[in-house]
């Protein structure tokens, strides 16, 4: 094993950041553009948070007045639209965008100015739908059920301008995604067949796919919506059909969840390992099942249509077809589980993240199962269990593995280390914070409070569980604000990372933080997932270890921290 | 179990523990086609486009069941038919022009019939458009009428892009300003257009021919 030190210019010397603005508008290296990504989705979550700060504040006491009807009807359209396309996917492509092609060994993406028009697009997608403001918001909430968001019935120009922004965003989507698949299918490192990438680029390619079929789904439901919106056409009314707004929306709004979710499992399928001190445990069933989740993520969608009244074999259909899709989910969450066991743990602020994210997640997935149950779904839909679930895994889940993400990667990105002694006090009031706003909403929604009111009777227990909920709701947003703190703090005064603060063992570690231009100099050889540790082991690569269905060897049980201690 | 990075054993990172400038390896990447990025970065993109006329087309066709106005019957495919063979005839146009062009011969000037032969489906279509509109056949007469304007207009869009992007093709291609590392833009809008010329078949024939459900 070579030992010499080879000089090493790193972390204070950032060599392929834009020092000036002009060169942020007109970068377009992929590291830059996955940071401006990430700039995005922050700024965006920190107004969609806003948001619902004051709808909790509304929804604090029964019969509360700070908010009109309509007024919160354009809260609560904002606030959703902005979470979703502003939020959580600019960050999650940021991510994607950044590390991809540090992952498989690439200079850039296939199509660099391609990658910062598609930001460009989202970003003023982004102030599109913000423009709004000035015509009167969008009020039909951010799945827009035609006819309610038909001219008759939500007459401002918000809707149209919603429209156009989505438009404008699902394009840039778009766009990346083409650009994710032509790079992974042909910047790989040599070495690097499909198998030896890197969880996190494994979800993020086919995640891409998803991207493909499902958002002209919803390209193809706004079109049709401006047409009767602005030329008077008939789709949706008029003797048209509004349930074929739901299928359109839908057969994207159900992908899209995993759209969402993908890149987030991709981010813990790297976090657990590196923070448990083994590889993954079955890395061929987590990618693979990726797969499986792809196709049936389509094939799924009508589950939020039970209530629509089809004929009861569709509804049938639908039920077992959600059920189905909960196997390959499961599957990844046996394989953390299993990859955590027996680990030599390090409990880090990312590895906190991944662990949160790991029970909520699953706490999610299981009310959503509940609604694959027709009953229950009757029961309970446009309810505040519906609220409840679907923020235990976008923010339970999602959200979680992008703070995760987030403190793991902050050292690649800036060179410097995010301060634990804000972090942790961070987390913990994230967490509690989050369980507090939403764990309640579940009895809420049993004791049957309806979704999208502004306000409610002072039935028993109503007003005590929506009052712990906007408190809490306030304490996780210190505990966000506390994170920003902590990213501004740390990139100015931080401690230095150095080029593979955790001993990871994947290609973007193999290089400098953040990397320069061009990402690599040289690559080490790839004769496995994580060419590092066989650059690190000589003596034990790898490829050459007992495969899991070896049950002889040490297998995947070794604590290779334990062996890499000198 | 360490609480704090502080604490996490400071060993070395890879990079600095191991000369990784001494290996031999420049970044390189598989290339498993030879064609372009452009080429296959338009198939994708036409990929999701398929998605969206596809859509389209199923409610229309879904939607013409219910639909009362004056319907398909006002429509005229004799008519049509003339510039739709124009478009079609451009795909034959852009055919000989990739090949020119491969063989190193002039092909601004087909580059420039193509596009030409796709404004004058554009300006039968516009005529179209006019004279069903003054027979009452507008997008809010009918549900096969929303259906068909928001289809054959979504595709009129097409073609107004792809013919455009022709268009500056020809031009550049006449003064020698498109050099080798062009090919893909020149690959990726060859493919474009067919796409575009092939969707008119299926939504002529399903728009003006065929019946209906
Ligand atoms: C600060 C934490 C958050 C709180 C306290 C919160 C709370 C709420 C509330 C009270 C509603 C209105 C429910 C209704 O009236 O029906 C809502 C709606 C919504 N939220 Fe959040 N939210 C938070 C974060 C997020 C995040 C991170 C996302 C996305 C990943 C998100 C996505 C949505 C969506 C899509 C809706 C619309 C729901 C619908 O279809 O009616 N929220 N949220
Ligand atoms: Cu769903």
């Amino acid at each position: 094993m070579t030992t010499a030190p080879v000089p090493v210019e790193t972390a204070s010397a950032p060599l392929s950041r834009p020092r000036n603005l002009t060169r942020w508008l007109s970068t377009t290296d992929h590291k830059d553009i996955g940071m401006m990504y990430l700039a995005l989705g922050a700024l965006f979550f920190l107004i969609g948070g806003v948001e619902v700060l004051i709808m909790r504040l509304q929804l604090a006491r029964p019969g509360n007045t700070l908010l009109e009807a309509t007024t919160y009807n354009e809260f609560f359209t904002l606030h959703g639209t902005t979470m979703i396309f502003l939020a959580v996917m600019p960050m999650l492509l940021g991510f994607s965008n950044y590390l991809l092609p540090l992952q498989i060994g690439a200079k850039d993406m296939a199509f660099p100015r391609l990658n910062a028009f598609g930001f460009w697009l989202t970003a003023f997608g982004g102030i599109v739908l913000y423009l709004s403001l000035l015509e009167g918001p969008p009020d039909a909430g951010w799945f827009a059920y035609a006819p309610l968001s038909e001219r008759p019935f939500s007459s401002s120009l918000g809707t149209d301008f919603w429209a156009a922004a989505l438009l404008m965003m699902g394009m840039g989507t778009t766009l990346t995604a083409l650009n994710i698949i032509i790079t992974t299918a042909r910047y790989r490192a040599v070495g690097m067949g499909l198998w030896k990438m890197p969880l996190f680029s494994w979800m993020v390619f086919v995640n891409s796919f998803i991207i493909a079929f499902a958002l002209p789904s919803l390209s193809a439901a706004l079109i049709m919506l401006e047409v009767d919106r602005a030329l008077g056409g008939r789709f949706f009314q008029g003797g048209g059909s509004p349930v074929l707004w739901q299928h359109y929306f839908w057969l994207f709004g159900h992908p899209e969840v995993y759209i969402m979710v993908l890149p987030a499992w991709g981010i813990i399928s790297e976090v657990i390992p590196v923070f448990s001190r083994k590889p993954i445990f079955g890395y061929e069933f987590v990618a693979g099942s990726t797969v499986a989740i792809a196709v049936l993520s389509f094939a799924v969608y009508a589950h939020h249509m039970f209530a629509v009244g089809f004929a009861r074999p569709v509804n049938l259909a639908f039920a077992a077809s959600t059920m189905l899709i909960a196997i390959p989910t499961g599957i990844k969450v046996t394989n953390w589980v299993a990859t955590l066991w027996k680990g030599s743990i390090r409990m880090t602020v990312p590895m906190m993240y991944a662990i949160a994210f790991i029970v909520q997640f699953t706490f999610g997935g299981i009310t959503g199962v509940s609604f694959a149950v027709l009953p229950i779904d009757w029961q309970l839909t446009d309810s505040y269990y519906v609220v409840a679930h679907f923020h235990y895994v976008l923010m339970g889940g999602t959200l979680f593995a992008l703070l995760s993400g987030l403190h793991f990667y902050f050292p690649k990105m800036t060179g410097r280390m995010l301060s634990e002694g804000f972090g942790k006090p961070a987390f913990w009031m994230i967490t509690l914070g989050f369980n507090g706003v939403f764990l309640v909403q579940h009895a809420l929604g049993m004791m049957g409070m309806p979704r999208r009111v502004y306000t409610y009777p002072d039935l028993p227990g109503w007003g005590a569980l929506n009052m712990f909920s906007t408190v809490s709701a306030f304490v996780l947003g210190l505990g966000l604000v506390l994170t920003l703190i902590n990213i501004v703090i740390s990139w100015r005064i931080g401690r230095v990372a150095g080029d593979n603060p955790w001993q990871a063992w994947t290609l973007e570690w193999a290089t400098t933080s953040p990397p320069p231009k061009g990402n690599f100099v040289r690559l080490p050889p790839i004769k496995s997932s994580r060419p590092l540790w066989d650059l690190a082991h000589p003596e034990d690569p790898d490829h050459q270890r007992p495969t899991r269905h070896d049950q002889q060897g040490k297998g995947h049980i070794r604590l290779e921290e334990k062996d890499h201690e000198q | 179990m360490s609480s704090k990075p502080s604490s996490i054993p400071l060993i070395p990172s890879v990079s600095q523990s191991l000369d990784v400038s001494a290996l031999p390896l420049p970044p390189e990447h598989m290339d498993a086609s030879p064609r372009s990025n452009g080429f296959w970065g338009m198939a994708v993109f036409l990929v999701t486009d398929t998605v969206i006329f596809l859509l389209l087309l199923v409610a229309n066709i879904y939607l013409r069941r219910y639909s009362q106005g004056p319907a398909q019957g006002a429509l005229d495919p004799g008519t049509t038919i003339w510039f739709s063979l124009g478009l079609w005839a451009s795909s034959g146009a852009l055919v000989l022009a990739d090949s020119f062009r491969k063989q190193a011969k002039v092909s601004g000037l087909l580059y420039l019939l193509t596009a030409a032969l796709g404004f004058v489906f554009l300006y039968g279509q516009a005529q179209e458009y006019l004279k069903l509109n003054a027979q009452g056949a507008t997008v809010d007469a009918d549900l096969f009428f929303t259906g068909f304007y928001t289809l054959t207009g979504l595709h009129g869009l097409h073609v107004a892009f792809g013919a455009l992007a022709l268009l500056v093709t020809g031009v550049l291609r006449f003064r020698g300003l498109l050099d080798g590392r062009r090919e893909g833009f020149t690959a990726a809008l060859g493919l474009y257009w067919h796409f575009v010329d092939a969707v008119w078949v299926v939504l002529f024939l399903l728009l003006y021919v065929w019946g209906g459900p």
